[in-house]
């Protein structure tokens, strides 16, 4: 096994087509695959980058944004140390779904976790939604906020290379949602199922 | 409703239907249930036929069985009608080649048989008369077992295709032994259960085959071989005696389990007429992950943590190695969904609850990536990408053939070993376009596979029997799932003892005194 000092796990959301998957594999492998595919259920990758001399590896689950597949349930964002939730600065619809993502985000994820809104596409000419909304948007519920270009390679290392850092300050200060996936022992609990009125009928 | 349905068995047809032989070459629509039309027109396509048998294979001799005379037809046609007695050499000639087209006999009498007892008495007449008898159902198997050697007459079991009771409550299914495996598969399917057997040849394979064959298949790992989900066998002996033991128990210890002398023994002890096997459930979660790892160390430790975590869910663990992927990605265009990695893992459940089989296998990614065991994944359980992913693993037999000739070996190690064959063989076949395994990691059994431009006899020497001897070092066997069949008799030894090898004959003698079943196969 490699040697590492942290491990965080980073899971990106957000509507189908703002480019989810192409940040990651921009961040991961350097490349911009052009006409990709929608992404069909999760994917997931490794990134050991380094901070400050030590070594800090990024787990990535890249996740489905269409309805239909939209597979990625509680457990996913359980156990998240960030959330990256991108839309498409070219693209109206895909931040008016925000609030959507957000109330799910709310629901399932630490309250804890590291939030980052990310605006994506800025190589576009037809930006929709001007810088100053997105952030502004960001400020309100609290998140880090991000413009990107996964084709130009625009502030991806950036976004990465920012959570990497801020997550290991979080856990030097031991700041960060601690859980541990293994951790399950058979010291299970039992409920008594009964219906009472048929019990005091019994007795 | 519809969507229920989609999440069911349904998804085990719609990710199964590209499969072909039991490692996965696809086979023609076969939807007439008749596999020797597919045959004929293959043949006549094909163009070239397998040189026969016994100028092949020289060194084996004819037995003292009679040659069919018109005595034998008329009775046979007395028995089963006109119709039923197949003896048109062009119509026999599909009967006669196995799949691979690596052997053909010369058989000029197909009997087409309904009932146990015609069965019987055709078995009768045979042994009375000395005729030798090749039982035949799908013929899709990989060692030359389904059809005869010189002229043996076929008894082909695809008119015995009757579903008899299937017990919704104990989930037990009695069918004929000719009933084509996905047509059971569909019947308990529409009552939401399902045949716990899934290979390839499904199309075409028939249950009595697969018994006769101890088929293994995709799942094995999580529901058993057929010894177990057998419940029962009714089967025709030599002298045409019809052993009934079709007991639909699942417990029954009352002597000897002599049905397991017939889940295996490839159709040398007698001849399987009807079966009752037990079908679980149909599962109502799927899930498939993709895993992309960095060696044969951490595929083993990924495979302790999917045995761990995933536990009563885990149906199927199979391993890829690149060249083995690269066969498919590259001759078949099809694409992986991660990139490229030394070995690659697909895991797929099978459960009752989608949250609960959803959350296990995350918890199993999860553990996997944080010990840094999986560099890179996918995971879904949206039919459409769990069957593209199904398609990689099971089409690469299909893309080593584009190759040109392909040396195939079906061999059990204990999983601590189930790779090291591999780099082994790759050093010693310095010529091969490619040396590469696969498998049912799961159940240890692994596909080794060499492919030359086109066959060579030094290859062949280098390879055999040093991947035999080898084998039986560690203790493995010759064959895993594949069976003997003709092929293979002469390396028996390797993996089974004198003394069992000596049992073996004695039980054929016992059963079969005049050598009648499916002669020159399996015992050596």
């Amino acid at each position: 096994m490699d040697d590492y000092k942290f491990l965080f796990k980073v899971v990106l959301v957000g509507n189908a087509g703002v480019g989810k998957t192409c940040l990651v594999r921009r961040f991961t492998q350097g490349l911009f695959p052009p006409g990709q595919g929608a992404t069909i259920g999760v994917d997931f990758m490794i990134k050991t980058v380094e901070v400050g001399n030590e070594k800090v590896k990024l787990q990535i689950w890249d996740t489905a944004g269409q309805e239909r597949f939209r597979s990625i349930t509680q457990s996913y964002y359980r156990s998240a140390h960030a959330l990256i939730l991108v839309y498409d600065i070219s693209s109206q619809p895909t931040f008016d779904c925000l609030p959507d993502w957000l109330r799910e985000i709310e629901e399932y994820a630490s309250n804890k976790v590291l939030r980052i809104l990310v605006g994506n596409k800025i190589d576009r000419e037809d930006r929709e939604i001007p810088a100053d909304v997105g952030e502004e948007f960001a400020e309100r519920h609290n998140m880090y906020y991000l413009e990107t270009s996964a084709k130009e390679s625009d502030n991806v290392e950036k976004l990465f290379m920012q959570i990497a850092e801020d997550l290991m300050k979080q856990a030097r200060t031991r700041d960060l949602p601690r859980y541990d996936s293994n951790n399950q022992t058979l010291d299970g609990k039992t409920s008594t199922i009964s219906d009472s009125s048929c019990c005091s009928r019994l007795q | 409703m519809r969507r229920h349905m989609l999440v069911g068995g349904a998804a085990r047809r719609l990710i199964g239907p590209f499969l072909g032989s039991p490692e996965g070459r696809p086979f023609p629509p076969n939807n007439n249930n008749n596999p020797f039309e597919r045959s004929l027109r293959q043949l006549s396509g094909a163009g070239a036929l397998p040189q026969l048998t016994k100028d092949r294979y020289p060194q084996v001799k004819r037995r003292d069985f009679a040659e069919l005379n018109e005595k034998h037809l008329g009775y046979f046609k007395n028995l089963l009608g006109e119709n039923r007695v197949i003896t048109d050499k062009d119509e026999c000639q599909g009967f006669n080649i196995d799949w691979l087209k690596s052997v053909r006999g010369y058989s000029q009498c197909i009997l087409k048989p309904k009932t146990t007892q015609e069965v019987s008495e055709i078995l009768k007449f045979c042994n009375d008369n000395r005729i030798a008898v090749c039982p035949q159902g799908g013929n899709t198997g990989l060692v030359g077992g389904s059809v005869p050697v010189f002229d043996e007459v076929v008894l082909w079991t695809g008119l015995m295709n009757d579903i008899i009771s299937l017990d919704e409550n104990s989930g037990v299914l009695v069918c004929q032994s000719g009933c084509i495996l996905e047509n059971l598969e569909n019947f308990a399917d529409e009552r939401d259960l399902m045949i716990p057997l899934d290979l390839g040849a499904k199309g075409s394979c028939h249950i009595g085959g697969n018994i006769s064959t101890n088929a293994g298949g995709l799942r094995l790992l999580r529901y058993g071989n057929l010894h177990g989900s057998v419940l029962g066998v009714e089967a025709v002996k030599a002298d045409g005696e019809v052993i009934d033991c079709t007991s639909a128990l699942k417990k029954d210890n009352t002597g000897y389990h002599l049905k397991h002398l017939f889940i295996g023994s490839e159709g040398t002890l007698g001849v399987v007429t009807k079966v009752a096997i037990q079908c679980p459930p149909k599962p109502r979660a799927l899930n498939v992950a993709f895993l992309g790892l960095e060696s044969f160390d951490d595929v083993l430790a990924c495979l302790r943590q999917a045995k761990r975590q995933l536990g009563e869910i885990l149906s199927s663990c199979e391993l890829i190695d690149n060249p083995s992927l690269d066969a498919v990605t590259s001759h078949l265009n099809l694409k992986s969904p991660i990139s490229v990695y030394p070995f690659y893992m697909l895991i797929e459940t099978h459960g009752s609850s989608c949250d609960h089989d959803e959350e296990k296998m995350h918890g199993f990614l999860e553990s996997c990536m944080s010990d840094g065991l999986v560099r890179d994944g996918t995971t879904t359980n949206e039919i459409g990408k769990m069957k593209a992913i199904w398609e990689l693993r099971e089409s690469i037999t299909e893309g080593l053939l584009h190759d040109g000739y392909v040396f195939k070996y079906d061999i059990s190690l204990p999983t601590r070993e189930f790779y090291s064959l591999v780099p082994v063989m790759r050093e010693r076949v310095k010529d091969a376009v490619r040396v590469c395994g696969y498998g049912h990691l799961g159940d240890g059994n692994i596909h080794l596979q060499v492919t030359l431009k086109e066959f060579n006899e030094e290859v062949l020497r280098i390879i055999e029997p040093f991947i035999y001897e080898y084998t039986a070092k560690l203790r493995g066997s010759v064959s895993a799932e594949h069976g003997v069949g003709f092929r293979k008799p002469k390396y028996i030894h390797y993996s089974k003892s004198p003394g069992a090898i000596n049992l073996m004959k004695q039980l054929k003698v016992m059963m079969d005194p005049k050598g009648i079943l499916n002669p020159y196969k399996v015992i050596p």
